[in-house]
């Protein structure tokens, strides 16, 4: 018999010049394991943040055991049971685990005894499998087991329904089994947990049921005994249409190699390998477009070109020059443009003027800065990008993110003479600017045979600028396509292996 | 139930960059008189001591000599301050410069020779100085190894090393007093009849402000040292290693104190007197007042420098009316740093107080 945990009804959640949620309702019944799936943007973490009180909903309505509820904060969302579990810990390092536990606890106080704590964290952690002492300081501990502490915390808190955002995507498979085990015995006491997931055979294996979101909306909720990965892939996707190009692009493809890589292996922040024995080349003229979801090793393959991560194993050429682990500096001026994976972060200093932000590339200036023809260049950028600016020594924290995004596009793609490496190139802007980028990229490789290597999680964007269509999976390239031979299913297929 | 609880709020617009250097002199010495009044069992007069601030602030022919060297060192500061490296080191490299010039003016061999002495003290003691710098500057640039402690310390490291020095080999013969000779009178600075200052130390001043002010608009490593200080992710990014902007943030800096060591030498002290952590003017630790309330803006500098040299002024003028020792300025000056350190967060934040029922 089907009891009503936890009803969405109708939600919706605009951020500025988005529509992040629109009118999205489902259902979570008690005892079960409900898996949330969708794109990038799709709206799921959004959500999951709207049950577990970081966000409000602008309208709509959440119902819990049948009673409406308006939650306000994670402490509100604590005390009705819900507890969400993200991606990263958010554990202090110098502490031990039961003092970290002991902080985040409500029902502990100032006079509570560390023994009875231990005890209880100590069952806990052993009915997940773990064999950690609670007195263990944090930064021993490696990132699965780090992860498996925040499960551990959250049953702690008395959750009856536990949100998994991505919590289990970086877990080793033998962690991700003992987990799943452990979140099947912790339903059938009448609990439930909301998975979000990339991995479709992940959420087919584990869940009970599946609703996918797509922009924003609810594209439906299956059970999974009728599921079937092409059924949920199509309403993942959906089955856009691309456009065939209409420029010839291939005529303008040279023999030479400009990118080279052989074998490469990278290691990810959290100390894992996250590039896994990629060999990859890009020729003269060339746009390689890679495919995959987030989290498959794009953005430690891209820093390990830029200089930026060190290369455990493997060789990187630019150009026949050998620049594995070479410096930044050095490998920017062979001509290498570059759009990182967070353009305000790593990208553009944001307390600076678009003109200093400019000065800033050593080709835009020499020791002495001539401002009057970095001005001159500015100026161009602008009128030529259309980045919307009340001036170019405004600081650019006073920009829209897509005009900071015009204005790093700009500057990269103007640095760029040999080789572009682009995450994400087009995030943020508009359709309209978007496209005029996509084809500034092919008139540069058209014109000056500009190699360009980027990742996308856009689907369209891949098949719409790539000459050659790479798929990663996990930190591997799992395929290359010849864009004319690639099909979307199989690329889709592919990235969610 | 009702519970009443502290919330720090963002404001969406900070209050304007003057208010906390304003807000902290003028409640810095308000509270700081209070303060004295109060442990001296009222035995220091308010009215004595704002008056001899007021006297002090009205005389600058008298402060010219602080005023400059607090300018020098100020500007030296802020060039690391920029880039988000705290140079607390600013004793040891004025010290490390002094040694520099006192060694071209006393044992060198130049120091009678007009016109090259002066430039090679100068030259030298900027190097040694940026020397200093450069061993903190290293770790903490490639290292990441925190410069705070490392430079603090140091400045003791350089007490002793001058200590050394003027007890053992370069001590003075005659009477064996714990000093040098007197460095040779061609090697002195020209004083300005009527005032504390010299010739050369203005014509320093004006030079080092207009200096690092190109340095800091004009260059790329000066934009770097900017962005260091806000982003340095994007260095990286851009292809610049910001361990090297790093260290020569730090060792500019140092170079720059150096210039006021050896301008504190030719001009005002002529020798050194030991143990050198008693005799330092301190310029080095008040250095870092003014740099911080310039708000490290270059032209703020010298406001700033102007204020907490007749400070110290002041301090005398309390001591010669009696009101108590010069050290008391020591009060104002902490007092104030600490009310701005205070005062500048909450130009950013304010704090709502809530009441819940």
């Amino acid at each position: 018999m089907l009891v009503e945990h936890i009803v969405v009804k109708e939600v919706t959640k605009r951020f500025p010049g988005t529509l992040a949620l629109d009118k999205v309702s489902f259902t979570v019944y008690r005892g079960e394991i409900h898996a949330l799936l969708g794109e990038n943007g799709a709206g799921k973490s959004t959500l999951v943040k709207i049950l577990y009180g970081i966000y409000t909903p602008d309208e709509g309505e959440v119902y819990i055991n049948g009673k409406k509820l308006v939650i306000t904060s994670p402490r509100d969302a604590v005390a009705h049971g819900i507890v969400l579990v993200s991606q990263t810990p958010t554990l202090i390092n110098d502490l031990t685990i039961v003092e970290n536990i002991i902080l985040s606890l409500r029902h502990y106080n100032l006079f509570t005894r560390t023994r009875r704590v231990y005890s209880e964290v100590y069952s806990v952690l052993e009915s997940l499998g773990l064999g950690i002492d609670p007195n263990t300081e944090v930064y021993k501990l490696t990132y699965t087991q780090k992860q498996m502490i925040e499960i551990a915390r959250a049953l702690l808190l008395k959750a009856k329904v536990l949100l998994l955002d991505e919590a289990t995507s970086y877990l080793p498979l033998t962690e991700k089994k003992k987990l799943f085990d452990f979140l099947k015995k912790y339903v059938k006491k009448g609990n439930s947990v909301i998975l979000i997931t990339h991995k479709l055979p992940e959420a087919l294996e584990i869940s009970d049921r599946i609703t996918v979101l797509r922009k924003g909306k609810v594209v439906g909720t299956v059970e999974k005994k009728k599921a079937d990965i092409t059924v949920i892939r199509r309403m993942m996707f959906g089955d856009t249409e691309f456009a065939p190009e209409a420029i010839k692009q291939r005529e303008s493809i040279g023999n030479g190699v400009t990118l080279f890589i052989e074998n490469l292996w990278v290691k990810g922040e959290l100390g894992e390998y996250m590039v896994r024995n990629v060999t990859l080349s890009v020729r003269k003229g060339e746009i390689l477009g890679i495919a995959g979801i987030t989290g498959s090793g794009q953005i430690e393959l891209f820093e390990a070109i830029m200089g930026l991560r060190k290369v455990e194993r493997g060789i990187i050429k630019i150009d026949g020059v050998d620049t594995t682990n070479k410096d930044t500096g050095f490998i920017r001026s062979l001509g290498v443009g570059y759009i990182p994976d967070n353009p305000l972060e790593h990208g553009l200093s944001i307390d600076h003027t678009l003109a200093e932000n400019i000065a800033l590339c050593p080709k835009y200036s020499s020791f002495i800065i001539d401002w009057h023809a970095i001005r001159q260049d500015a100026d161009r950028l602008v009128r030529e990008y259309g980045i919307v600016t009340p001036s170019i020594n405004t600081p650019i924290k006073l920009l829209s993110g897509g005009n900071l995004m015009k204005m790093l596009i700009s500057r990269e793609l103007e640095y760029a003479t040999k080789l572009l490496v682009a995450y994400n190139p087009t995030r943020g802007l508009d359709e309209y600017t978007a496209n005029k980028v996509r084809r500034n990229i092919k008139e540069k490789k058209a014109k000056e045979g500009l190699s360009v290597i980027f990742a996308s999680e856009d689907l369209d964007e891949i098949f719409e600028l790539s000459d050659t269509i790479a798929v990663m999976n996990s930190g591997r390239i799992v395929g290359v396509f010849d864009k004319y031979r690639a099909t979307r299913d199989r690329v889709e297929e592919l990235m969610v292996m | 139930m009702a519970s009443i609880s502290l919330v720090v709020v963002k404001r969406v617009k900070p209050l304007p960059s003057w208010v906390a250097p304003l807000l902290s002199f003028t409640l810095g010495i308000a509270v700081a008189t209070v303060l004295l009044w109060i442990v001296t069992l009222g035995r220091t007069d308010p009215i004595v001591v704002l008056a001899s601030i007021g006297r002090a602030l009205a005389m600058p022919q008298l402060l010219l000599k602080n005023f400059a060297l607090l300018t020098i060192v100020g500007i030296g500061l802020l060039v690391s301050f920029k880039a988000s490296v705290f140079n607390i080191g600013g004793e040891g490299q004025f010290y490390f410069a002094i040694i520099a010039a006192t060694w071209i003016a006393l044992f060198s061999g130049v120091g009678a020779i007009a016109i090259i002495n002066k430039v090679l003290m100068l030259v030298v003691g900027v190097l040694l100085a940026g020397f200093w710098a450069l061993i903190a500057a290293l770790p903490r640039g490639f290292l990441g190894i925190d410069e705070v402690p490392v430079t603090l310390l140091m400045n003791y490291i350089a007490y002793y090393i001058v200590d050394y020095l003027v007890f053992n080999p370069w001590r003075e013969p005659k009477y064996k007093y714990p000093r040098t000779p007197t460095i040779p009178e061609e090697s002195w600075f020209i004083r300005i009849p009527g005032t504390t200052g010299t010739i050369e130390l203005i014509l320093l001043t004006v030079v080092v402000m207009a200096g690092i002010w190109y340095l800091m608009n004009n260059t790329r490593l000066g934009l770097a040292i900017n962005v260091m200080g806000s982003n340095p992710n994007v260095l990286r990014v851009v292809g610049i290693n910001p361990s090297l902007i790093v260290v020569s943030s730090l060792v500019i800096s140092g170079m720059i104190v150096g210039i006021a060591g050896v301008s504190y030498l030719a001009g005002e002290a002529h020798l050194i007197t030991i143990p050198a952590e008693a005799c330092t003017p301190m310029l080095g630790y008040t250095g870092i007042l003014v740099a911080w309330l310039s708000m490290l803006r270059i032209a703020y500098v010298p406001v700033a420098a102007y204020i907490v040299s007749a400070l110290i002024n002041a301090g005398i003028n309390i001591q010669i009316a009696g009101a108590g020792k010069a050290s008391v300025v020591d009060v104002f000056i902490g007092t104030i740093l600490l009310i701005y350190s205070i005062s500048v967060i909450f130009t950013e934040y304010s704090v709502k107080i809530i009441v819940k029922r």
